[in-house]
Order: structure tokens, then C-alpha cells, then sequence
């Protein structure tokens, strides 16, 4: 038999059971989608928490105030960071930029319009920082900082929002009745999934503190963002700030830190391996469903080597061997499951681009090796499924196959 | 120059093991040769051992003591895939309910012992029209077999024993599902291969009327060969052999 006559001999068979063989192969293309669909949300998931992480850098390091212990138990934030430890840090020789962050949710006013955004109050290190670029206007500078301006850089998103030019440098927006000249537009980021880096204000930390929010502790620090020049040691830069921090906040030997230091690239990569499983969980969920689809090949085809027992009886009669039998019924199995696998693919890729790109506006990573894997399941699960029904069907006495009714 | 008999059984006994202990032996020490162009009738009553003897002469089964030549090469002890290579080449069966795939129409069935043999799509198209002109049903080779009459259906049964080009055809009671005048057909069809393509035709049958058709009979009671011979006048010859073995 050349594999013409083993392909079209299985075609036969298979379309000559048509609602049979369909619903068999729908079980593999809803297992194959799943598996493509979920390695597909695990990978967007991967790369959005790159995105969030590459945007900031994974040499950057964040401090928080408080989470100082008192008789084991965190006593929660308190305000004992301040302005002075940010001009410290600065100093350390690792440290490329370091600025103070203030968040705050802000209800901004241009014209007859308003929106509602995120404010947060820095210093001109913000910039490096978050890797900032200007499309319009500059960045805050210090004597900006120095003199608490009325200055704002904001979003490209917000600007849009708020239906301001498209250069709005020089334009006044209130925040709080606190009037703001807009100095500078930020870059457009792109959306990363989960918060947008292009809808928010970036005032100097002072205007914030002392115009917007009239804080009482003006030279308190709520948390300290730093970047470090690209070829220093995450770990030895931290050490250096803890060392420098216990200084200067007078902790005694023993006493527990009153900060948080969080490194970036110890989080990126505590978040990678999470969503490393996290994808690994999702398939093996989606597996499951596989697995139910090739039980249902093995069935249709025990069924099919009990319903055609006087057609291998005739073959066998008429000089099919043993092998000829296997390689027949194993090649429909695989058939089968390799049109599912197919089928499931390009289901599960449409599904996964499409509501990716047109619902959730975002670019879902694609990869070949679902591809590979769909391909190399779809002759596995053939192989599995088929081989003990196809040796059933080979077994078969020729004598009592022909009398079969 | 002394010819080889196409079957040649010696002293064939078969014993199947019965499912509640024990065992039954259906066949005696069968001896007997057929020689090629001969027209055989196997005949017997039910349950006499002419079905078992038909599975081996056509290696469906093998012997269980004895020998089995098929034209001359000894194929008593032939593995299972090694018999499906001699039934492919050898012999061509043509069975009682016809057994034609029911899905496939009248040429593929006749190309399908050609495709176990391996030849070339074109060949075995232009061998099997050539069978299906031979049987008359050349007009129907996109028919399937449920659109053909039994006559019809048993017509292409003999196209693809014929396909082939097999030493031998092996029909297992060819009428016993058509009506009389269908099976005078098939049976004339037979005496024709067997008169003027000198094609050797071994029939199983329990009919004396369509054992007639043949040249030889070889009547078998109880698994003993109680008759070997030409074709008595009338079938009690062959029934007086029956009590003679059931003297003894």
C-alpha cells in the first residue's frame, strides 16, 4: 500500500461516519484551542509584567517608608523617610538618579472639561528613573522643585482626555483649584495591560506637598524610587542604601529596618517564575480537556473495530496483513486527530489574536512552538489512541471476522 | 511431464479446542489432490467439516497435523502474515453473502486485493475494468454494492477473485444467497472460467444439483472423505458413502 492508498483508504472510512468522526474530532480541536488559548494568556501575562518591568528597568530599586517591626509585628507605614535621604542615596556612587514619589489621585480641570487621573509629585530624577521622554516642552527642573512651581508634566492620554492642543505647553489646568502650567507632554509608553504610564501629572514633589495636598510634614518621604547605572550589582547598591539608611535614621544594632527596600529585578524575576507556573497550571488544565478528546478517539475507534469486524475479516481474506490492518486503523486515528489538532490551532490562535488585538488592544505574543506542539500531540495522541484498537483490529481471526454479523 | 497439483492435502486432520474442556476434532486424515483447470465440488451436510476443510485449502486456518501444498510449496506452518501474502497471490474467494464493502463502489472493491498487492494505481484500475467487463458490470463500476442485486453483487464477488489473476477460486456455497435462476447464472458463469479460461474452481456446497455443475466431487460426512471422484448420476451414490463411513 502506498501511503496514498493508506491516506485515502482512512479518509474513506473516516467520512463515511460523518457526525461520528466529527464529534471525535471536535474533542481535539476544543483540547488543542484550550492548550493554544492558555499558553497564549500565560505568555501575555509574561509579557505584560516584562513590559511593566523593561519601562522601569530592572535596575531600579524602590524604598518605602516604614514597616518597622514592634515585637515582630509590622507597625505599617510611617513616615520616616525624608527629603534629606533622597539627596543621600543620590550620592551613592551606584546611583545614577533618585527622586521621592508622592501619589495621588487627581480630579484635573482644563477648560469645561475634567477628568480623572493619577498625580504624582517627584523630583527632575523621575525622568531617568522611568525612563520618561519628552514629546512637548521639558521636564521639571530643580529650581522647579526648589520653589514648589505651579508646573505639571503630563500624558499624552490626559492631554487627550482633556481635548487640550496637541502642544498644550504653556496651558493651565487646576487640580484642586490649584492652577498648573503645563511645561511638557510625556511620550507616548503604549498601554502595558494593567496601568497606563501615558494618563497621568507629574508635578514637583513641593507643589504637591505644600499647594495640592498641604501636607503637614512637608520634608516626610513616602517612598524613594532610584535607578542604578546599568553595569552596578542590584545587591551590593542595596546594601549600601540599608547601611546608609540605618545611619542616618539612628537604627541600633538589632532594631529592624523602619524601610522597605524592593528590587526590581529580584521582583521581575519572582513574578516571571510565578507566571512561569501560573502558565504551566493553565495548560495542564487544558490538557485534561486533550486527554478527554483522545479518550474519544480511542473510543470511536474501538467502536469502529467492532463495527467493521467482517470488513477486516474480507481484507484479511483477500490478503491484508497484520501490519496492513494496524497501519490502516492507526493512520485513521491519527487523521483524525491531526485535522483536530489543526482545526484547534488556528481556532485557538484566532481566539487568542483576536480578542487580544480587538477587545483587549493588546498585542498577543505569538510563538511557534504551539505549532510544534499541536503537530507533535496531534501524532502522539493518534498513536496512543489508535494503537490498541488497531492492534485489536489486526488480532482478529480472517474465519470469525467473515461470519461476524 | 508430470503436473503439479495445485492442492495437495496429505492426511490433513483438524482439532478445535472446546470452550468447556476438552477438545473436537472436525477433520480425518483428508487426502486429496486437485489438480489445475479442475472444477471441484466440496459437498457435504452441515456440520460435516466442508467449511473447515475450504479454510484451509484457501489459508484462512491452518491445519492441525497433516500437510498442505499450494502448488507444490508447503504452507502447513505459514505464519498468519505469510498465509495473507498466499491468499493475495493464490487464491481468489468468492463467498456465500458476496462480502463487498459495503461503502466503497464496485471498482474499488474489485481493486482491493490489487492495493494489498502493491500495483500501481493505473494497473490496477485497467485490471479491475477489465474483470468488471469480463462479469458484464462494466457500466456499473460507480454503483455501490447496495445499488446491484444479489446476482449483481455476486458478479463483482467473482470480478475481484478474478483481479488478481489467482491459481485458484475458492467459492463457499456461491448461490446460497440467490434466488435459483441467479444462481443457475453464477453457476454458468463458473462452468465458463472454469471451460474456457481453464481457471480451477474449488465450490463448497451441501447441494447435489449445484455440486453437479462441477466435474469432481469430493463428499465429506464427519470429517472423513467418504466420496472423491466424478459426479454420480444421482446423489444417492454419494449418500450410500455417507452410511458405508457411518458403518464403520
Amino acid at each position: 500500500m502506498t501511503f496514498y492508498d493508506i491516506m485515502h483508504e482512512s479518509w474513506l472510512s473516516i467520512s463515511g461516519n460523518k457526525m461520528r468522526s466529527f464529534l471525535t474530532v471536535l474533542g481535539i480541536v476544543i483540547g488543542i484551542m484550550a492548550v493554544v488559548v492558555m499558553v497564549a494568556v500565560g505568555e501575555t501575562v509574561q509579557q505584560s509584567i516584562t513590559d511593566q518591568f523593561s519601562s522601569l528597568g530592572t535596575n531600579t530599586i524602590m524604598i518605602r517608608a516604614g514597616a518597622a517591626q514592634s515585637a515582630g509585628v509590622r507597625t505599617g507605614n510611617r513616615m520616616t523617610l525624608t527629603m534629606d535621604d533622597v539627596k543621600y542615596i543620590s550620592q551613592l556612587p551606584d546611583v545614577a538618579a533618585a527622586t521621592p514619589m508622592e501619589n495621588s489621585g487627581a480630579q484635573v480641570v482644563y477648560g469645561n472639561k475634567n477628568w480623572s487621573t493619577s498625580m504624582v509629585g517627584v523630583y527632575p530624577g523621575y525622568a531617568t528613573v522611568q525612563n520618561i521622554e519628552m514629546e512637548y516642552g521639558t521636564f521639571l527642573d530643580m529650581s522647579a522643585i526648589r520653589n514648589a512651581a505651579t508646573y505639571a508634566v503630563i500624558g499624552p492620554e490626559t492631554a487627550e482626555e482633556l481635548g487640550m492642543p496637541k502642544n498644550p505647553v504653556g496651558e493651565i489646568i487646576r487640580v484642586r483649584n490649584t492652577p498648573l502650567t503645563v511645561i511638557g507632554v510625556t511620550k507616548a509608553k503604549g498601554s502595558s495591560g494593567m496601568s497606563s504610564q501615558d494618563d497621568m501629572i507629574i508635578v514637583p514633589i513641593t507643589t504637591l506637598k505644600k499647594r495640592i495636598n498641604g501636607s503637614r510634614f512637608p520634608n516626610s518621604v513616602n517612598m524613594i524610587a532610584l535607578k542604578l547605572y546599568q553595569d552596578a550589582d542590584n545587591n551590593i547598591a542595596t546594601e549600601q542604601i540599608t547601611t546608609l539608611l540605618r545611619q542616618r535614621h539612628k537604627l541600633k544594632d538589632g532594631d529592624a529596618d523602619d524601610f522597605q527596600i524592593t528590587d526590581m529585578k529580584q521582583v521581575m524575576e519572582t513574578m516571571e517564575t510565578v507566571t512561569g507556573y501560573l502558565t504551566l497550571l493553565l495548560i495542564a488544565i487544558a490538557a485534561v480537556s486533550l486527554l478527554v478528546g483522545s479518550i474519544g478517539i480511542m473510543n470511536m475507534m474501538l467502536v469502529s473495530v467492532a463495527e467493521r469486524t467482517r470488513e477486516i475479516g474480507i481484507r484479511k481474506a483477500i490478503g491484508a496483513q497484520e501490519s496492513t490492518i494496524i497501519t490502516q486503523f492507526l493512520s485513521e486515528s491519527i487523521l483524525i486527530s491531526f485535522i483536530g489538532s489543526m482545526f484547534g490551532l488556528i481556532l485557538g490562535v484566532g481566539l487568542s489574536q483576536g480578542v487580544g488585538r480587538f477587545i483587549l488592544h493588546y498585542n498577543v505574543p505569538f510563538s511557534i512552538w504551539p505549532v510544534v506542539v499541536s503537530i507533535s500531540v496531534a501524532v502522539v495522541v493518534g498513536l496512543v489512541s489508535g494503537v490498541m484498537p488497531a492492534i485489536k483490529a489486526a488480532k482478529l481471526n480472517p474465519i470469525d471476522s467473515l461470519r461476524y454479523e | 511431464m508430470k503436473q503439479t497439483p495445485i492442492i495437495s492435502l496429505k492426511k490433513i486432520c483438524k482439532v478445535f479446542p472446546l470452550e468447556i474442556g476438552g477438545q473436537q476434532q472436525v477433520l480425518f486424515d483428508n487426502t486429496f489432490n486437485v489438480m489445475p483447470g479442475e472444477f471441484v465440488a466440496i459437498m457435504g451436510p452441515s456440520g460435516s467439516g466442508k467449511s473447515t476443510c475450504m479454510n484451509i485449502i484457501g489459508a484462512l486456518d491452518s491445519a492441525t497435523s497433516g500437510v498442505y501444498e499450494l502448488y507444490g510449496k508447503d504452507i502447513t506452518t505459514l505464519l498468519p502474515d505469510e498465509l495473507a501474502k498466499i491468499r493475495n497471490e493464490y487464491i481468489g474467494f468468492v463467498f456465500q453473502n458476496f462480502n463487498l464493502l459495503p461503502k466503497r463502489n464496485i471498482l474499488d472493491n474489485v481493486m482491493l486485493p490489487l492495493m494489498y498487492r502493491g500495483l500501481p494505481m493505473d494497473e490496477r484500475l485497467s485490471r479491475a475494468r477489465e474483470m468488471l467487463k469480463l462479469v458484464g458490470l462494466e457500466k456499473f463500476e460507480t454503483y455501490l454494492p447496495t445499488q446491484l442485486s444479489g446476482g449483481m453483487k455476486q458478479r463483482v464477488a467473482i470480478a475481484r477473485a478474478l483481479a488478481g489473476n489467482p491459481k485458484l477460486i475458492l467459492a463457499d456455497e456461491p448461490t446460497g444467497a440467490l434466488d435459483s435462476k441467479m444462481g443457475n447464472e453464477i453457476l454458468k458463469f463458473f462452468k465458463k472460467l472454469n471451460k474456457e479460461l481453464g481457471i480451477t474452481i474449488v465450490m463448497i456446497t451441501h447441494e447435489f444439483e449445484i455440486a453437479s455443475y462441477a466435474n469432481r466431487v469430493i463428499h465429506i460426512y464427519d470429517g472423513h472423505i467418504t466420496y472423491d471422484g466424478p459426479i454420480p448420476k444421482n446423489e444417492s451414490v454419494l449418500l450410500k458413502s455417507e452410511q458405508r463411513a457411518h458403518k464403520k
